[in-house]
């Protein structure tokens, strides 16, 4: 669990910001990443352990991401990645979508850090468990 | 449809003036024509008469003339002598004066004296009578009338008498059959006067006028009768002579323009005036032309009827009167139907122009202008059908005002709701990428071990304040979140008792009484079921939160009427009864049936004023930090969607009931 790498995609910086000082306070590695765009080039060169997202963001938005990462790597990284969906205007629809897309979390803006960290270790420990899997329903939060 | 209006007028206009027209023309010139032709019978008979009279007149200046010859002495002293020359003399100067065709004078035995005629002297080879002589000396008197003169008796006479006399018979259609193809005898007038010597008969004298070709009488019958009148260059009157059946002396005129001597008269004349002996008037077919006329018979010295005397007039004339009469009143009638004509344009223009003006005004009323120009109001019946039609057009314009009133009022407070919930998506988004930052450092902070009491409470407070802007956040976000339901069949009662169970700590922490009285037999309804739920939430903590320890909150449901057409602008009744008393079944006629549930504390109430502004979003009297303002803005909404709707009864310091009312059958916005 310690050491996994986690990727942080999300446009706001401060948002960027809280995850790193939370995660890495954890003793997890945090990358960050301000557009869907640049989590695609990273996720080229180098494996990550979990991802984390923004669903609104202003070019493409993190649907688009997890289309991308499904056709890119339709084998080895989508299977296994745990991704955790974040945003700030959680409608009922963007979380069914979210979940229903794969997503193993989904965590409303804004959060605490005992929220964050909850998610991702909730997130990791079932990955560690189970291995990959395709859709998981976890109850919805914030409504 | 106006223009046949317009037409059936004026056609019926046109067909009343016609009819009467043609009946007044017909009557009035059947009328009319009658008068003309009584008059014209009645004329011609008074013309018979007079034509009569100038032949009897004849016939006496004839007798007259012999008579003053006769008494004359020296006729019987010559008559005496035998002077033949001088009687002679005498008998001629006298046929000469009285214009006679025959004249002679014969001595008591009948035989011949003298004669005017050509053989004059040739007496005792005589073997024909003479039938006037021989009635004189028959009777021994004078004698004058008609007389029938055998063919050679006119030769004895004269042998030129006797060819004048001569007539052939001309084949005419309506005459009855005769076999001789001409007559030879004559038809005279005749008169014979014996000669006297003391009281002995020693002789006569006779003459006549032959009326076979005469021109005499009957020209003086026209000239006197009808004083030479024409008609279209041609005589109108004429007379006729006739020998029995047959014209012997006529001024009516054959084709050629002939005096048509030798034709005859109809059977049916012959048979009335000859043989039955009557007078005759009526329009008849002469020679080639009808005529008005007048026959009767010619009685001779025997008392035999003869012949006929006739006069007519031309029918020509009358039918001439007729005709002009007949324009007359055609064109009396045409005048009467364009008069007709144009009164039937005006009135069809004065019932169809408003009548029209009513239909455009009713054509731009269905597309959407209530105030049409009608024009001015008729002061008939189409003036109240105007004034109908006015007070309809105002009654819905005021209809229309008022709709247009509640809809602005319907658009303004969903646009007011949309806007906010636009806005408060925004600030939601943009507020809370910040706010994870808030979150996250002053958290962060609150984990160091280093930090003084001051410092810690101070970031205490700073990580609760932040939790509370997060709740208005998500506050905001629920209620610009028009979240589309999830029903699902539902068993109210147990909702109610499953929501009633997350708030009991709490009431039982404020030392309330929370009661749930359920309702029995309550249907299934389906419903979606976290956001009624939600509802009944805020609902039943709004009510913990206006009361005070010991009061009481009571969750009722059961089945109760509302009217469900008319959902006011707010979906609520402000002062309606509660439910659980709900005797409002008796006001609406469009009453509906739904499941109730009602809420009702013995709290502080609200005060009146603030009924109105219950529902709008963010308006709260709650303490600041302890509500949104929102609640009741989303339950409503959420209500809303479910067909539903929320009513408020409420008195200060009395307490409050809020009842939601859905309708039995689900009309869910999807």
């Amino acid at each position: 669990m310690r050491n996994s790498k986690i990727l942080v995609v999300d446009d706001d910086k401060i948002v960027l910001e809280s995850c790193k000082r939370i995660l890495e306070d954890e003793g997890y590695k945090v990358i960050l990443v301000e557009s869907a765009e640049g989590a695609i080039d990273l996720l080229e060169m180098e494996y990550v352990d979990l991802l984390i997202m923004d669903m609104k963001m202003p070019t493409h938005d993190g649907m688009y991401l997890f289309e991308q990462i499904k056709r890119k790597w339709p084998l080895d990284i989508w299977p296994e990645l745990p991704v955790i969906v974040m945003s700030g205007y959680p409608t009922p629809k963007t979380i069914k979508d979210g979940l229903n897309r794969g997503a193993a979390d989904f965590i409303p803006k804004p959060f605490t850090p005992d929220e964050l960290i909850s998610s991702v270790n909730k997130a990791l420990k079932r990955r560690k468990e189970d291995g990959p899997r395709k859709s998981d329903r976890s109850p919805g939060t914030g409504d | 449809m106006f223009y046949s209006t317009r037409l059936r007028l004026i056609i019926g206009f046109i067909g009343v003036s016609i009819l009467v027209g043609v009946i007044s023309l017909f009557v009035g010139s059947q009328l009319i024509y009658r008068a003309v032709l009584n008059e014209a019978t009645m004329r011609i008979s008074r013309d018979l008469n007079a034509a009569r009279e100038i032949y009897l007149s004849r016939i006496m200046t004839m007798d007259m003339a012999l008579n003053v010859a006769a008494l004359d002495p020296e006729f019987s002293s010559l008559l005496y002598e035998k002077n033949t020359n001088r009687l002679l003399n005498k008998i001629k100067k006298i046929a000469r004066q009285s214009e006679l065709d025959f004249a002679g004078i014969a001595d008591g035995n009948g035989t011949t004296v003298c004669r005017i005629g050509t053989n004059s002297t040739a007496f005792e080879k005589e073997t024909v009578s003479n039938p006037v002589v021989e009635f004189v000396l028959s009777r021994g008197k004078a004698i004058s009338g008609t007389v029938i003169l055998p063919y050679e008796f006119l030769h004895e006479e004269n042998p030129e008498l006797a060819a004048r006399a001569r007539i052939e018979l001309l084949p005419t259609p309506m005459a009855a059959p005769r076999e001789e193809g001409e007559e030879k005898s004559g038809m005279a007038l005749c008169a014979g006067v014996p000669i006297l010597n003391g009281q002995d008969v020693i002789g006569v004298i006779y003459g006549g006028k032959l009326l076979n070709r005469d021109k005499e009488i009957v020209d003086t019958v026209r000239e006197t009768a009808f004083q030479g009148e024409t008609f279209k260059g041609r005589s109108i009157g004429t007379a006729t002579i006739f020998f029995k059946d047959l014209r012997i002396s006529t001024n009516v005129l054959n084709p050629q323009q002939e005096r048509a001597i030798g034709t005859r008269v109809s059977q049916e004349v012959k048979d009335r005036v000859l043989i039955e002996g009557e007078r005759w008037t009526d329009r008849a077919f002469v020679v080639s032309d009808w005529y008005i006329t007048a026959y009767e018979p010619i009685i001779d010295i025997h008392g035999d009827r003869v012949g006929i005397l006739y006069v007519g007039v031309l029918e020509d004339k009358y039918v001439f009167v007729r005709r002009n009469l007949l324009t007359v009143f055609i064109l009396i009638t045409i005048a009467g139907m364009a008069i007709a004509t144009g009164l039937g344009f005006l009135l069809a223009h004065k019932i169809t122009v408003p009548v029209r003006r009513l239909i455009s005004a009713g054509n731009e009323a269905t597309k959407g202008n209530l105030d049409p120009e009608i024009g001015p109001i008729s002061n008939n019946e189409i003036g109240s059908l105007q004034t109908t039609f006015s007070e309809m057009l105002r009654s819905l314009r005021e209809r229309d005002a008022r709709q247009r009133a509640e809809s602005e009022h319907k658009l303004i407070l969903s646009e007011k709701q949309a806007s906010i919930g636009k806005l408060a998506a925004g600030v939601a988004h943009e507020i809370n990428n910040p706010l994870t930052g808030v979150l996250t450092f002053t958290h962060m902070l609150l984990k160091r071990t280093d930090l003084d009491d001051e410092i810690r409470n101070d970031l205490q407070t700073i990580a609760k304040e932040t939790e509370r802007v997060r709740k208005i956040v998500k506050g905001l976000l629920d209620f610009s979140r028009q979240t589309k339901l999830d029903p699902e069949p539902t068993d109210i009662n147990r909702l109610v008792k499953n929501t009633i169970e997350l708030v009991e700590n709490q009431a039982l922490i404020k030392g309330l009484i929370l009661e749930f009285l359920p309702g029995e037999d309550l249907p299934v309804r389906t419903v979606d079921r976290s956001q009624l739920q939600s509802v009944l939430l805020n609902i039943i903590m709004n009510a913990i939160d206006a009361s005070d320890p010991g009061d009481s909150v009571t969750v009722r449901t059961g089945i109760g009427v509302s009217s469900a057409e008319t959902v006011p602008a707010h979906g609520r009744e402000k002062n309606g009864p509660a439910a659980a008393g709900g005797d409002e079944s008796g006001r609406g006629e469009h009453a509906v049936k739904g499941i109730e549930i009602a809420v009702t504390d013995t709290g502080c109430g609200i005060p009146p004023a603030n009924l109105d502004k219950l529902f709008d979003p963010f308006f709260t009297t709650k303490d600041v930090g302890q509500g949104t303002g929102l609640g009741l803005a989303v339950s409503y909404g959420i209500i809303e969607r479910h067909g539903g709707k929320i009513r408020v009864h409420s008195e200060v310091d009395k307490g409050s009931t809020f009842t939601i009312w859905l309708p039995l059958e689900d009309k869910i916005e999807k």
